[in-house]
């Protein structure tokens, strides 16, 4: 608010906690709070199975002793204590845990919740990765707060140079009109904000849905047929499924059908602002690259 | 139970020989209510070994068992325990001022505006006590809303107030589908766990416990014109009580217990329809017992669902809503079938 006057006072703090012995790391979450760990994180909770995925590409994988449900990646994650889903904490397993560092979700986790966290004394982290860029960013922002910077930022600068790789390959290839389905029953897609968005603006793509209101917007199928698509790619419901896609067969007269650009990216590598965004946005680039090659 | 149900069946010889006799039953729910608080505190997904436990309650506890103990478990047990008990109150009260077995508190549409304060409160973002004081204020909203529209300019009958109640009701519903329809998706959990009911969001325990208390000492006086309120308005009419007024004072109480309730825990279900009607089937139709054995009882019931729905299948947390019913239905039907 007042940085004539923050400065020097944060100059003076500077110093006086330089001559002390603890080495205090700070960096800014994705609530632009400032967290403060006077000692790297050993003990970490990790509230939202993306952040589960985040803290382990940040190179502090074996620091965490706490995740929730549904946190399947990597492999290791799967055997670490459980505190519950991310809707709802369990509060006292979490505690037990006697963590150091909350990796909380900022538009996941119930606020009540965070909310309690903080009034007890817990150090809370918030992300809310949206785009390729804030991924990378969590990703070094944990690993200086869990002491892994050597691990983190590596792993942070081959994710960005495996962006720009596909961004440079792309970016003047002809667009290809794109319908992303992100659920079957009601029909959900994505709007110009969502992370999704950007990769498929990566991969040369067209979001036919960019204009919508809301984040993930509910829509009829006579609006996917009025945009007429010239590809449709769909997560589902598992890894394999490709049973939402199906369903769009019966219309001959959309582009999509005839040219048969009905495409299946497995949905955990793309609907979760995780590193492994950048293998979906390899995989959609290869489909809209297959859609380019049938006009 | 069955001591409770054995004085019931004992009652009308005792009442000659002991004027506080009736009101042993109390004692026996208080103490199950009693319990049903210290099981909430002794047992969570840590578990915390019975010497330790005391070692807390006498304040030599380690740091981490305090926390549980002191600002995550009592404050929750007695959030439940107040909430329950408001409902089964309002509930009890609800079914007297509409003379209908199905009423329950959310019938007049107090717990639909709060739940449209609430989630809009969600919606905006706000804090956890600016969504409380919105959930309030929409409960106590629909309350005058419905009060001033079953007024009207016509005759004032509980047919009246009832219909205008429900179709309150069925306007708020619609409502909060709306809300939930155009909702971004990320609040959804928060919404439908708040509909669902759930002490989660339960803040602090004192006003719903003030209240309470506050309640029972109120209605207490006002138990002897109840009963004979229950019995219809001419006979109350005939025996000299002020019908009229005293129907008001039963719709705004009823209202403020339920609101509170609400707003402390989201519209938790079943406590308030069946809470009475299960004491009632034990022990009688009394007001001036029914209505503090409601606040026991209803304390007492939540108390103990929620303790199990934090258990169950911790680390998972369940609604405290499945619990109550699955544990309330048995129990209510054996009550019923073994009735007469």
């Amino acid at each position: 608010m007042i940085p004539t006057l923050r400065a020097p006072i944060s100059a003076v703090l500077l110093a006086a906690f330089s001559l002390s012995a603890t080495a205090e790391v700070c960096v800014t979450d994705d609530r632009d709070r400032e967290v403060c760990l006077d000692q790297s994180a050993e003990r970490i909770v990790a509230l939202s199975p993306g952040a589960t995925e985040l803290i382990w590409a940040a190179g502090a994988g074996d620091a965490v002793v706490g995740v929730v449900s549904y946190s399947d990646y990597p492999e290791e994650a799967k055997s670490v204590t459980s505190v519950g889903s991310h809707t709802r904490v369990d509060m006292e397993k979490l505690l037990s845990l006697k963590p150091d560092l909350v990796i909380a979700w900022a538009t996941g986790n119930p606020k009540e919740q965070t909310d309690r966290l903080q009034e007890l004394g817990q150090t809370l982290y918030f992300t809310e990765p949206r785009d390729f860029d804030t991924i990378a960013s969590n990703i070094e922002r944990l690993a200086t707060l869990a002491g892994t910077e050597k691990a983190g930022n590596e792993r942070a600068q081959t994710f960005r140079a495996g962006v720009d790789e596909l961004r440079e390959r792309y970016s003047d290839a002809p667009p290809v009109p794109v319908f992303y389905q992100v659920w079957d029953e009601p029909l959900m897609t994505i709007n110009g904000e969502h992370f999704i968005h950007e990769v498929v603006e990566l991969c040369g793509g067209e979001n036919v849905f960019a204009d919508l209101d809301r984040l993930v917007p509910r829509i009829d199928r006579e609006s996917v047929l009025a945009a007429d698509p010239e590809a449709i790619i769909a997560g589902g419901m598992g890894e394999e499924n490709r049973d939402w896609l199906t369903a769009w067969e019966e219309y001959e007269s959309l582009t999509a059908t005839s040219r048969d650009n009905l495409f299946f990216v497995p949905p955990s590598t793309i609907q979760r602002p995780t590193p492994r965004l950048l293998e979906g946005g390899k995989t959609m680039c290869k489909k809209l690259e297959q859609a380019r090659d049938r006009r | 139970m069955t001591g409770a149900e054995t004085l019931a069946q004992k009652r009308p010889v005792s009442v000659a020989v002991s004027p506080w006799r009736p009101f042993l039953p109390l004692v026996w729910l208080a103490l199950f209510g009693v319990l049903a608080l210290l099981l909430a505190v002794a047992v969570g997904s840590v578990a915390i070994p019975p010497a330790e436990l005391w070692a807390v309650i006498t304040g030599e506890g380690s740091s981490l068992h305090n926390t549980l103990v002191w600002e995550l478990r009592a404050p929750r047990a007695l959030a439940g325990f107040a909430t329950g008990g408001l409902l089964a109150m309002a509930g009890a009260l609800m079914q007297i001022l509409l003379r209908n077995p199905l009423a329950d508190p959310y019938v007049l549409g107090v717990s639909g505006g709060a739940a449209v304060g609430a989630l809009a409160a969600m919606l905006a973002g706000t804090g956890a006590f600016l969504l409380s004081g919105s959930a309030f204020a929409g409960a106590l909203l629909s309350t005058f809303l419905v009060f001033g529209l079953a007024h009207g300019t016509g005759s004032w009958t509980p047919a009246r107030l009832l219909l205008t109640g429900v179709v309150v009701a069925s306007g708020w519903g619609a409502v909060i589908t709306l809300m939930l329809a155009v909702g971004p998706k990320d609040k959804l959990p928060g919404m439908l766990y708040w509909l669902m009911g759930d002490l989660t969001y339960a803040q602090t325990p004192w006003p719903a416990l003030v209240l309470l208390v506050l309640v029972c000492l109120l209605v207490i006086p006002l138990g002897r014109s109840l009963n004979v309120l229950a019995r219809g308005p001419l006979q109350a009419a005939a025996l000299g009580v002020a019908v009229r007024p005293l129907e008001w004072t039963i719709y705004i109480l009823a209202s403020l217990l339920t609101a509170l309730a609400v707003t402390t825990a989201g519209s938790i279900g079943f406590v308030g329809l069946v809470v009475p009607h299960m004491l009632r089937l034990v022990l009688g139709n009394d007001q001036r017992l029914i209505l503090p054995a409601c606040a026991l009882g209803g304390g007492a019931l939540l108390t103990l669902a929620d303790t199990l729905a934090r258990i169950v299948i911790a680390p998972e947390q369940l609604p405290v809503g499945v619990i109550t019913a699955l544990l309330g239905v048995p129990t209510f039907l054996v009550l019923l079938y073994r009735s007469r």
